[in-house]
């Protein structure tokens, strides 16, 4: 957890250890995957499910290292976990009223 | 967590008026939208735009306050996070429930057609059958380097240096502005040269599948202006020397909807073009 102050600013000695580039590289790794799933072939529903993960890998990672929420009191992350539950309700009526249209 | 005593000139700046101007632009412009009124919006849009520049402008000639008297309150019972930034989660919470409606909406428009005895019959296009994948990961590959960019210029100005951040910022404006291009290329070219248009599309194609692109696609594309917009403000008052490492919050909170809005495209990429 970090020391973070009021105005965000964290020591000097953890904003330097933080891995920025490497999280880089991977989000950079996973879209050229992204790019190339459709050449693996596999059936449809698979490959979705692949993408699907992928998007949810690099949007973890870009919340995480880039939003600071690792390094944010855990209860921040309650607000945008907030949302995804709200969201979590819109995709099931949405996909109980396709159902029965 | 002792904060400084506030002083005349940072009360004045927290008593702005242009952010009422704002909302008034944004109410008349939204009765515009509602009442299908193009000169109202354009007056609601005109109002905000003036109230918008004229609380840069104003911004713009103070470095970055440390007033934090307002929110010491706030503080207090959730310790180590300021209230903007607290506010700015808000914000982005509600952001996911506005763009969680559109693509659910586009989602669903697209399973309900797709069935047999649909109101606008006809099969949604295969990936890369109609938009450019290709030319369309390079984007997305944009809009990760921005998202670096960005984290390492809030990163260089806090440990202070004012160099690398005046260097990030304006990269990541830089990058802003090239993914807004090549949507705008993108957008023109599907519209003029694939006639895919908000009631028709190529190749026997369903009819929806084009305001369906659009709509969100739009949506995203415009957070993005604003993106830039308020890249361009961060990046202007770094120029001036408004931001020291001890007071920079304006370049987190910008660099926290920057990224966010990155997060969107990254669904937002899987779901209208790769699915």
């Amino acid at each position: 957890m970090a020391t973070a102050t009021a105005t965000g600013t964290a020591p000097v000695e953890e904003v330097r250890k933080r891995p920025y580039v490497v999280v880089f590289v991977i989000l950079a790794v996973v879209t050229f995957i992204e790019l190339n799933v459709y050449s693996l072939g596999l059936p449809r529903l698979e490959t979705i499910t692949i993408l699907v993960v992928l998007a949810a890998i690099k949007a973890s990672l870009v919340v995480a290292y880039y939003m600071h929420l690792r390094y944010e009191p855990r209860w921040i992350a309650l607000i945008p976990l907030g949302g995804l539950a709200l969201v979590a309700v819109l995709v099931a009526a949405l996909t109980s009223s396709s159902a029965h249209p | 967590m002792a904060h400084p005593e506030p002083t005349g000139e940072e009360e004045e700046h927290h008593g702005s008026p242009w952010p009422v101007i704002i909302a008034i632009g944004m109410g008349v412009g939204y009765v515009g939208i509602v009442s299908v009124s193009i000169p109202m919006l354009l007056v609601g849009l005109a109002i905000f735009g003036g109230g918008l520049g004229g609380w840069i402008h104003q911004d713009l000639q103070r470095p970055s306050s440390a007033f934090y008297g307002a929110i010491s309150a706030i503080e207090s019972k959730f310790p180590r996070v300021s209230a903007r930034k607290l506010g700015m989660w808000l914000f982005l919470a509600t952001e996911i429930m506005l763009f969680s409606a559109v693509i659910g909406t586009s989602w669903t428009l697209r399973l309900r057609t797709t069935t047999p005895g649909a109101a606008f019959e006809g099969a949604w296009a295969q990936p890369g059958e109609i938009l450019n994948v290709p030319l369309t990961g390079i984007n997305t590959f944009i809009l990760i380097c921005s998202s670096l960019t960005m984290v390492e210029a809030l990163g260089a100005i806090e440990r202070g240096n004012q160099k690398r951040l005046r260097l990030f910022l304006a990269a990541t404006l830089l990058l802003g502005i090239t993914f807004l291009s090549i949507q705008a290329f993108e957008y023109q070219h599907l519209y003029f040269g694939e006639h895919l248009t908000f009631k028709s599309a190529p190749f026997n194609v369903n009819p929806l599948y084009g305001p369906t692109f659009y709509a969100q696609t739009g949506v995203h594309g415009s957070h993005v202006t604003a993106g830039v917009i308020g890249m361009a403000y961060v990046t202007r008052k770094a120029f001036k020397g408004g931001f020291t490492k001890e007071n920079h919050e304006a370049v987190e909170l910008v660099g926290l909807y920057w990224h966010f809005v990155d997060v969107v495209w990254i669904f937002l990429f899987t779901i209208v073009y790769l699915i």
